[in-house]
């Protein structure tokens, strides 16, 4: 029975690994290691789509290299290939066709990797280095959606050196997200654009954040017709905001709730607030997963208003997180985030991907 | 709103200082933010109650009432609603209500003027106000319904600025003179447009208008429906919506209204106000003022001096309730990072040359597993040569070559001044793997 299939026997698959000496306070969720993780902070985890059989796990990081991994029904995770980048890597994604990574890094530019030839080539160039990286199917045109700290996202016909399209934001992207026909960037200085992408990209509507922090991370979701309604935004102080671009009653249905905090009802200790560092939602339920600083996991059902789990406390940040197509795996970076500055960071500290069955964990909860 | 006569004016919680528009909804939120058992989340009406219930049930003590401000937490006390609050906190509460509603008259009308306290409008003021009211107006809701803002003189909450509004001034300018004269003294409460908040301490020279930036958009919107509406419920956002004659109330007007207001106006002053938090969002919370103050520091770009740790340092401590583990700087923490000499990127790419696509052809896995890592930025690749692309599109031909490990500057670029070598490794690696 497949591991990632309808819950049962998740064994230790036996990857890598495990049951190390020391507390599993690397692994306290006891979940599948991926073996051979990246030798510096993981920045972003993404799955294959839907049109490729099997599920294949790419991983971009610090050390200035994206990883793939195919994840076996077992639970076995067998490094496949690997490409580099001349800085680290900040976001990468898949094509929709599932024969292409799209790898973006701090050294201005992002590639193409064609996975069946293993190679990669420059797509991209920015003035600064690229946060988020998008790849976009239209009826009418496809392209890569490419957001810089040098404040301008460029849209790429990967065939050509110069941008099909280029529009200034008012800030450096922090974090992006699409959804056909929707995107949304958020930006510094808490800037959040909403851009419809239907004939050609243009900047839809700018949003007052609901957040009073920093961006730090959105996700955006579907209504039950499978459209894109509205996004979760992460912020650096523990709070997520669900939003949602046209509902019946905005007062009602946008909100906020805290996450990613430490135990804070006492009201004698202070309470430490960590950054949300990322936000997935499962492609099944609908029902979302946030990944913070303080090293935990949590699953949210936005629509019933609660919180469905939180994982144990793992010892370092946990910094991207992502689900495969079918939403049958949930996959997790343990890796340092900078939270606490560059005194805590520790080179030699090893760096963890997870794998979870979340077939079970994520169903909504029934609202009463 | 109402009959001036009522208690004070609108219903507001003792502990907290917020501001609701029903004392039912005060009663829930008391209930649900002072008086829930931490332990069991069963909701108490009242503060005694609360203690004893978690004597009893748990045999716990608590020391203070959960989410309250300094100040205000005492258990004992037993409140309400609106009943039971102290008299003199009523009246110091009345007081500052006045006070707030004076300078935001005071001060469009006489911006030299340092007092407060005056009950009585300026002489004169009235032919001010009208010109100077919608820019003010702004300002004037969330005087009233501050909620949060702690009233000077009362305890105060330690905001430490606010957390999340950058100062962009942009639109602003002309306000801050304005502001500043009035009020010496007044906490810049009035200022933030933002809604938010908790008055800026006086370190905080600004206001802060965060959504400044973002009203040349909006105008432009042509969506109309939600636009703002949007953006109300999430919360204190600041409204876009320009100037309009006294906005006094909580809500946003409604979107279309804004809408209109929005495109008529070449936007301009700062608008109305958002309301604070309001009940109906449960989770959000100002919990006592500590969350959000925290990193005002952070968002802000001319940071004040108040907090400074040392470049990258830690955590930004706040209220005692609360502390942001983050990094006292407005960067995001990537972009700290990559501040870091050793991932500096060892362009060898951005080089001369060209333009660049360096296609890059690397291939894998394990060997360059521990080669590349020691050093990040090493790695690889780009550098642009030659080679016949092999039936890839790419735009340069040219460029393609099947390689491992990169570095290997293909003579040519190599005379290219390598730029400062980011320290790194001497090109010439390359042993193998070229194929």
């Amino acid at each position: 029975m497949s591991l990632f299939g309808t819950a049962s026997s998740f064994g230790t698959g036996g990857t890598g690994v495990f049951g190390t000496t020391t507390t599993d306070s690397h692994n306290p969720m006891k979940d599948v290691e991926v073996t051979s993780p990246p030798d510096d902070s993981i920045s972003c985890l993404a799955f294959s789509p839907p049109t490729m059989p099997g599920n294949f796990l790419i991983a971009g990081s610090w050390a200035n290299d994206v990883r793939c991994w195919e994840v076996q029904d077992n639970g076995q995770t067998v490094p496949k290939a690997q490409q580099m980048h001349t800085g680290p890597v900040l976001d990468v994604c898949w094509s929709d066709d599932g024969s292409k990574v799209f790898t973006a890094s701090c050294d201005k530019t992002a590639k193409m990797w064609d996975l069946n030839s293993n190679q990669a080539m420059q797509i991209a160039q920015h003035d600064g280095p690229i946060k988020a990286i998008h790849w976009i199917k239209a009826p009418n045109y496809s392209c890569v959606m490419t957001g810089s700290w040098d404040k301008t996202l460029k849209f790429w016909d990967t065939r050509s050196p110069t941008p099909m399209m280029s529009l200034q934001m008012p800030e450096r992207c922090y974090c992006a997200d699409v959804v056909y026909p929707m995107a949304v960037v958020a930006t510094a200085e808490r800037g959040l654009i909403v851009y419809q992408l239907e004939n050609q990209p243009s900047e839809f509507r700018r949003i007052d954040s609901p957040l009073k922090h920093q961006h730090r991370c959105v996700a955006i979701f579907k209504d039950k017709q499978n459209k894109p309604t509205g996004f979760a935004l992460g912020s650096i102080e523990g709070r997520v905001a669900i939003h949602y671009i046209n509902p019946p009653n905005p007062a009602k249905d946008n909100f906020t709730f805290k996450c990613h905090r430490s135990n804070g009802t006492n009201t004698t200790t202070p309470q430490d607030i960590y950054a949300v560092n990322a936000i997935a939602f499962h492609p099944v339920h609908g029902t979302l997963a946030t990944v913070g600083s303080d090293g935990r996991f949590s699953f949210w059902d936005k629509d019933a208003r609660t919180k469905l789990k939180t994982s144990e406390q793992l010892d370092q940040p946990i910094t991207a997180c992502c689900f495969n197509h079918n939403g049958n795996i949930f996959a997790y970076a343990s890796s340092y985030d900078w939270s606490k500055g560059h005194e805590y960071y520790n080179p030699q500290k090893k760096n963890y991907i997870f794998l979870r069955n979340a077939a079970e964990e994520l169903k909504p909860r029934n609202k009463k | 709103m109402g009959r001036k006569k009522k208690k004070q004016m609108k219903p507001w919680c003792w502990y907290c200082n917020r501001d609701f528009d029903d004392e039912k909804i005060l009663i829930q939120h008391q209930k649900a933010k002072h008086f829930k058992c931490h332990i069991c989340h069963k909701k108490l009406y009242t503060g005694p109650g609360l203690a004893i219930h978690c004597m009893q049930v748990h045999k716990e003590t608590i020391d203070g009432v959960p989410n309250a401000i300094p100040g205000r937490t005492d258990i004992e006390l037993e409140i309400y609603g609106m009943e039971g609050i102290p008299e003199k906190d009523m009246e110091e509460r009345r007081r500052v209500l006045e006070q707030k509603n004076q300078e935001t008259q005071k001060r469009k009308l006489n911006p030299d003027d340092s007092d407060e306290d005056d009950d009585d409008d300026e002489p004169g003021s009235s032919f001010q106000q009208p010109v100077a009211r919608p820019p003010q107006a702004g300002f004037v809701p969330p005087m009233t319904q501050p909620g949060l803002l702690p009233v000077r003189g009362a305890p105060v909450i330690p905001p430490a600025g606010y957390s999340g509004i950058p100062p962009m001034i942009p639109g602003v300018p002309p306000m801050m003179p304005g502001l500043h004269h009035g009020v010496p003294g007044m906490p810049p409460g009035m200022m933030p447009v933002g809604g938010m908040m908790p008055p800026m301490m006086p370190g905080m020279p600004a206001v802060i208008h965060p959504p400044v930036s973002h009203r040349p958009g909006i105008t432009h919107m042509p969506q109309v429906p939600a636009v703002n509406v949007l953006s109300r419920p999430a919360v204190p956002a600041v409204i876009t919506s320009s100037a309009q004659p006294d906005i006094a109330k909580p809500l946003f007007p409604s979107a279309g209204q804004s809408q209109q207001t929005v495109s008529g106006s070449p936007h301009t002053p700062p608008s109305t106000t958002s309301d604070p938090p309001k009940p109906t969002f449960p989770a959000y919370t100002k919990s006592s003022a500590g969350v959000a103050s925290p990193n005002a520091d952070t968002s802000t770009v001319s940071k004040p001096p108040s907090t400074v740790t040392s470049k990258a340092a830690t955590l930004t401590t706040t209220s005692a309730t609360s502390k942001l583990i983050h990094p006292d700087e407005d960067l995001s923490l990537e972009e700290l990072r990559a501040q870091l000499p050793r991932y500096q990127c060892n362009v060898r790419q951005n080089t001369p040359a060209a333009p660049s696509v360096a296609p890059v052809n690397a291939v894998l896995p394990p060997q360059q597993l521990s080669l590349g890592n020691p050093i990040p930025g090493i790695p690889s690749i780009l550098c642009q040569f030659s080679g016949p692309p092999r039936g890839l599109p790419g735009y340069l031909p040219g460029q393609m070559l099947p390689f491992v490990q990169a570095h290997a500057v293909i003579p040519g670029f190599q005379g290219a001044p390598s730029r400062p070598p980011m320290g790194v490794r001497p090109p010439v690696m390359s042993p193998g793997g070229r194929y």
